[in-house]
């Protein structure tokens, strides 16, 4: 038997965005267990929302709770407390939920996929990706007054309205980002160097992706044809607006680029079906009383299906708020797949699962 | 291949970079920034500090005279303009485009605000305490009053009896 050496990657490493910590034994560089270690950034926003603010203000509390998919977590607290009061939204506030999620999963998926390629060692198709994904930062800009916390969901609706010059400008905008997309698929499909670091890598593949119980773009590209978006018609209309899944075969580190790169187009028809077939309605609802009971909502987080419960109580203040992020759920998946592959790919391997460590421990 | 030759090509394209501080960024001009306070419109219904998520908008209040004042932490506010949204008097708050700006050490603004706020609160407590006791005060000296009315009162009667009496 061959010498085994522990390495340890993070909580603080140059590969990572977010802290998270590896410990990879490994024999002759190749990787034969990992241990994981999540819960660096818990912060307490589970019990500072069941104690210190009403239930109208945490919608901007969970907002914090991750940058990168603020809006997600914004929307399905908004979604679950609706449910609390029995409320029924209007149909404009919900094509324009769907507008800025799909805008954000642009935004997302386009870092992730920078990142992948970074840490696969092509730092100009990470320039470039970064450089393309900038509009979509200022479409956000534009849209909800804010390139990173959008507090755009509300219990009862949304709270800014689109205005038709912005509307077009998003439109020309999508027109001017498809042939750029088009290259990056073609680079992230074609280019030889990075389909060496990528292809056969970090393979997970279906039957332990349904045992292990991974979610979203991981889930997909192994064949799983899961997404939140496909199940819930009654929450927000997502297939009158031309959604459908994307799915991958081999369920490596190529097949889940391509997966989020597909989701891409899929998010910009939505945006343009929205846009285009806005409805007329009133943006928030008003209500009075608090909230009882319980209730849970999904969504599909640009990284997978986020879950929320929450208890009433009669006050102000909610009983119960429980958040069950996507990388939670794809912690275990994610240890199994480094098994077998070389130490040297770990980095894109991390990459292409895209963790989301303040949405996991919150 | 392909990627050689682009990088290639690349050498006689224009940055893509902007050059910021010469040419400025994008921004909308309906971003969110700082909240506008219009005293001569409000109505002091203290309905946005209820409804404001980070605490950033406080009022304090006279012991003397009972006036409040409207207190408000640009670095606090989130600019979520949920107390414009709760504002029943229009105009009295409003949203501006103007970004935030960052904090320095020196104007003490996290421990400074904490204490603005604990004091704006103990200053309300006092107003209302003082107002009870001035009611109360003021209650047991109409009590006195009526008292004293009654006893004269009485005492007249008694000086001076009714023609009835005889």
């Amino acid at each position: 038997m061959a010498t085994q050496y522990d390495i340890p990657v993070g909580a603080q490493h140059i590969s990572l965005l977010e802290p998270l910590h590896f410990k990879f034994t490994t024999e002759n560089e190749k990787i034969i267990k990992t241990e994981a270690n999540v819960g660096y950034v818990h912060r307490g926003i589970e019990q500072a929302c069941c104690s210190k603010f009403k239930f109208r203000q945490v919608s901007f509390v969970v907002g914090r709770v991750c940058g990168l998919c603020s809006i997600s977590h914004t929307t399905c607290y908004s979604q679950v407390a609706e449910k609390l009061m029995q409320l029924d939204i209007s149909k404009k506030a919900k094509y324009l939920r769907m507008l800025v999620i799909e805008l954000d999963r642009i935004h997302s998926h386009l870092l992730c996929l920078s990142h992948v390629a970074e840490n696969s060692g092509f730092e100009a198709l990470f320039m470039k990706t970064m450089a393309y994904r900038e509009f979509s930062m200022e479409m956000l800009e534009a849209v909800c007054g804010n390139r990173i916390q959008y507090d755009f969901s509300i219990v009862g609706g949304v709270t800014r309205d689109l205005r038709t010059d912005v509307a077009k400008m998003v439109l020309e905008k999508l027109k001017i980002f498809k042939p750029q997309l088009d290259e990056l698929v073609d680079i992230y499909s074609n280019n030889y160097t990075l389909g060496l670091k990528n292809k056969g890598v970090g393979v997970i593949n279906k039957d332990d992706v349904y045992t292990l119980s991974a979610v979203g773009p991981f889930a997909r590209a192994a064949g799983i044809p899961i997404d939140v978006r496909n199940e819930t018609e009654d929450i927000l209309p997502w297939k009158e607006v031309g959604f459908e899944v994307v799915t991958e075969t081999t369920g490596d580190v190529y097949a889940r680029n391509l997966v989020r790169l597909k989701e891409l187009y899929v998010s910009m028809r939505i945006i343009e079906n929205v846009i285009n077939g806005l409805p007329e309605g009133e943006l928030a609802v008003d209500f009075k009383g608090f909230p009882t009971g319980e209730a849970i909502n999904r969504l599909e987080a640009p990284r997978g299906e986020l879950f929320y419960y929450a208890k009433g109580n009669k006050t102000q203040i909610l009983e119960r708020l429980k958040i069950k992020a996507p990388t939670f759920s794809n912690v275990a998946a994610m240890v199994h797949g480094f098994s077998g592959n070389e130490y040297a790919s770990a980095p894109a391997i991390i990459g292409s699962y895209d963790p989301c460590l303040s949405c996991t421990s919150r | 291949m392909k990627s050689f030759f682009d990088a290639i090509g690349n050498l006689f394209k224009k940055p893509v970079t902007t050059q910021f501080p010469v040419q400025p960024t994008y921004l909308p001009d309906d971003y969110r920034g700082l909240i506008v306070f219009e005293e001569s419109l409000c109505i002091w219904c203290r309905k946005c500090e209820m409804a404001c998520p980070p605490g950033a908008i406080v009022f304090s209040q006279d012991i003397e005279t009972g006036k409040q004042e409207y207190h408000y932490s640009p670095y606090v506010c989130i600019y979520c303009k949920e107390c414009v949204r709760a504002c029943p008097a229009p105009g009295a708050l409003l949203q501006s485009a103007e970004p935030g700006h960052p904090g320095l050490k020196e104007q003490n603004v996290n421990n400074g605000w904490n204490q603005l706020f604990d004091e704006s609160l103990e200053s309300r407590a006092a107003y209302t305490a003082e107002k009870k006791r001035k009611q109360a005060e003021e209650k047991v000296a109409a009590d006195k009053a009526k008292a004293e009315a009654v006893a004269k009162a009485a005492e007249t009667a008694k000086q001076n009896p009714g023609p009835s009496d005889e």
